[in-house]
């Protein structure tokens, strides 16, 4: 096996030697080629030497560099290079896990003392006033978030990590549109609005992919369906023989022609209105395109405004099957 | 080992989790008491319990109590060794009982890489499941109810009525009081119990017509299908005083079959 760093070095050590004993012979030619050796075109034999030996020596520096490339290896400062890189990326996302445990801390802590809070007043049986349920329900609310906003970030650490490799498994597409279901269902009782889903055929199988960047993919989705919804956000699962797909539809009020075209930029978020307090990153619709197509899928979107009375928006998830060989 | 409150025949959680006081663990506790399930929780007598012997008091509690699922932390502590200290306990425990559900409760998200790497040192039908701690109890329950996969003897659809699936009886409570729906019986019964499972483990997922036709007669069996429904709407509603419309207890879903929503009270 051709170890390319050690070819490096080598190939430099005895090249800038040879370099050298060319130099010194033509150094020394002038002073003691003419007397030692006989004149070949007037010029001592010594110097011929020195020339070939700074040619060969030269030529040897050059191919320590460019020889590893043209014999398929990789050169030692990209090797460096990438192991510093993947080391920044371990690096990150250790970071990131710390820096994601010590920020849900506070909320885990708020979030708790709501759930004792309301559990206490419901349990008294007093009616709760009207600012203090708001509060306790904003607190609720904004919980979903922040869970899609530090997964979303997370992933985008690794989306632009180098050399993450994509990762197959079996999975079932149906258990996973269920565990998002659980996870909006209850969001989206909470201001009466629905969510049904199902699979064509019922017994839809499994699939190779990854399992937790699907799941990504569409709980960004069904978020941003809950928000923007009227009444009800449908789930369908389908498939063919090469490519499963999953259509999230919502009946909103649609997304105007001249936004739709920007939904998937990194950082657009769909509040219209300058004043609008947010709600969003903007990262949610980047990363899941930018996921879907990493895993060799797509994600369409089509949408019809109000006020046509047909108004909705349904994207449309496509993967690939993955059946491995 | 602390319970919390008395059984209903639901089945026996126990919690695993150094901070099994804490006011997000005590909300879960409370919703799954509330659905009937009895809770435990590995509750060490000093308080300076270390990692380690949380497993070992974890599974002396599995061995003791048999319990039907785990809930289990993924971080015992602060110190760094300790942060994924609850995947050597499930590590442990897929080994004593690899037939034992357990719901791992995270403290953020996993990321798919690290999640990916759990699952695939587990068997492929290891009945282990991930949570983030930040999920609602209503997730939670849920995710639990599928894991587990028992479903119970009387499944409650909202305040107002409750299936017997054991004795295929159908209540509706009226002023604290249970009356029984006599002309649910039969395949109506079975075509309400099929919407109430499912709806059990699943809210939101529609029941294919599929599933249904099984349970209705005659040439169109979709139409036949439509009239039961009616029926049991129509027998309900005569208890409660009600009319259901097309949108109320059982709806239909643009042609795909159809799924039940909890009268709203």
């Amino acid at each position: 096996m051709w170890n390319s760093d050690l070819l490096h070095s080598w190939a430099r050590i005895i090249g800038g030697a040879v370099v050298l004993a060319g130099v010194i012979s033509l150094v020394l030619a002038p002073l003691i080629g003419g007397s030692v050796f006989s004149s070949l075109w007037e010029i001592e034999p010594l110097s011929y030497i020195g020339a070939v030996l700074v040619i060969v020596g030269l030529a040897a520096i050059v191919l320590s560099y460019v020889g590893p490339r043209l014999l398929g290896l990789k050169a030692p400062e990209a090797e460096e290079e990438s192991g510093g890189m993947e080391q920044w990326s371990q690096v990150t996302q250790q970071y990131f896990d710390l820096f994601h445990h010590d920020l849900g801390r506070p909320l885990r802590r708020i979030l708790g003392r709501e759930r004792e809070s309301r559990a206490i007043l419901q349990s008294s049986g007093v009616a709760i006033e009207t600012p203090i349920k708001e509060l306790l329900d904003e607190i609720e609310k904004q919980t979903p978030n922040f869970r899609l906003m530090m997964s979303n970030i997370q992933v985008l650490v690794q989306l632009e990590a180098p050399n993450t490799s994509v990762k197959l498994q079996a999975l079932e597409p149906s258990e996973m549109v269920r565990r998002i279901v659980d996870r909006y269902f209850p969001i989206a009782a909470e201001s009466q609005k629905e969510i049904t889903w199902w699979s064509e055929p019922s017994e839809f199988g499994i699939v190779y992919s990854d399992g937790s960047a699907i799941e990504h993919i569409v709980a960004n989705l069904v978020d941003n369906a809950t928000r923007f919804t009227n009444t009800h956000i449908e789930i369908k699962l389908t498939k063919n023989p090469t490519h499963f797909f999953i259509r999230v539809w919502d009946d909103g009020p649609g997304i105007a022609p001249h936004y739709i075209q920007h939904i998937f930029d990194r950082g657009w978020t769909p509040e219209f209105t300058r004043g609008d307090e947010k709600s969003s990153s903007g990262l949610g619709l980047f990363i899941a395109r930018s996921l879907a197509r990493r895993y060799g899928g797509e994600l369409t979107v089509e949408s019809v405004t109000e006020p046509d009375p047909n108004h909705h928006t349904a994207f449309l998830l496509s993967l690939p099957s993955g059946e491995p060989e | 080992m602390v319970p919390m409150s008395d059984s209903r025949g639901q089945g026996k959680i126990l919690i695993v989790d150094d901070e099994w006081e804490s006011p997000i663990v005590v909300a879960v506790r409370r919703k799954l008491e509330s659905e009937g399930w009895r809770t435990l929780a590995v509750e060490p007598e000093a308080p300076w319990l270390l990692a380690d012997e949380f497993e070992t008091e974890a599974l002396y509690a599995i061995e003791e109590e048999q319990p039907d699922g785990v809930l289990l932390d993924v971080r015992f502590g602060e110190h760094k060794d300790d942060r994924f200290k609850g995947l050597g306990i499930l590590r442990k425990i897929t080994e004593r009982y690899p037939k034992l559900p357990v719901l791992m409760f995270t403290q953020y998200a996993q990321g798919p890489d690290r999640e990916t790497a759990v699952r695939g040192s587990l068997k492929w039908d290891a009945p282990v499941d991930f949570i983030d701690k930040l999920a609602s109890p209503e997730e939670v329950v849920l995710r639990l109810r599928r894991l587990i996969g028992n479903t119970p003897q009387v499944i409650s659809i909202g305040s107002l009525i409750k299936l017997d699936i054991g004795a295929k009886l159908v209540y509706v409570e009226v002023d604290d009081e249970s009356t029984m729906v006599n002309e649910i019986q039969g395949m109506k019964f079975e075509i309400l119990r099929e919407l109430a499972t499912t709806w059990y483990r699943s809210p939101g997922e529609l029941v294919p017509f599929s599933k249904l036709e099984r349970y209705s007669e005659g040439e169109d069996a979709r139409a036949s299908l439509r009239v039961r429904i009616r029926e049991i709407k129509d027998s309900l509603g005569a208890v409660l005083d009600m009319r259901f419309g097309a949108g109320d207890f059982i709806i239909n879903v643009r042609d795909q079959g159809y799924r039940l929503v909890p009268l709203k009270v």
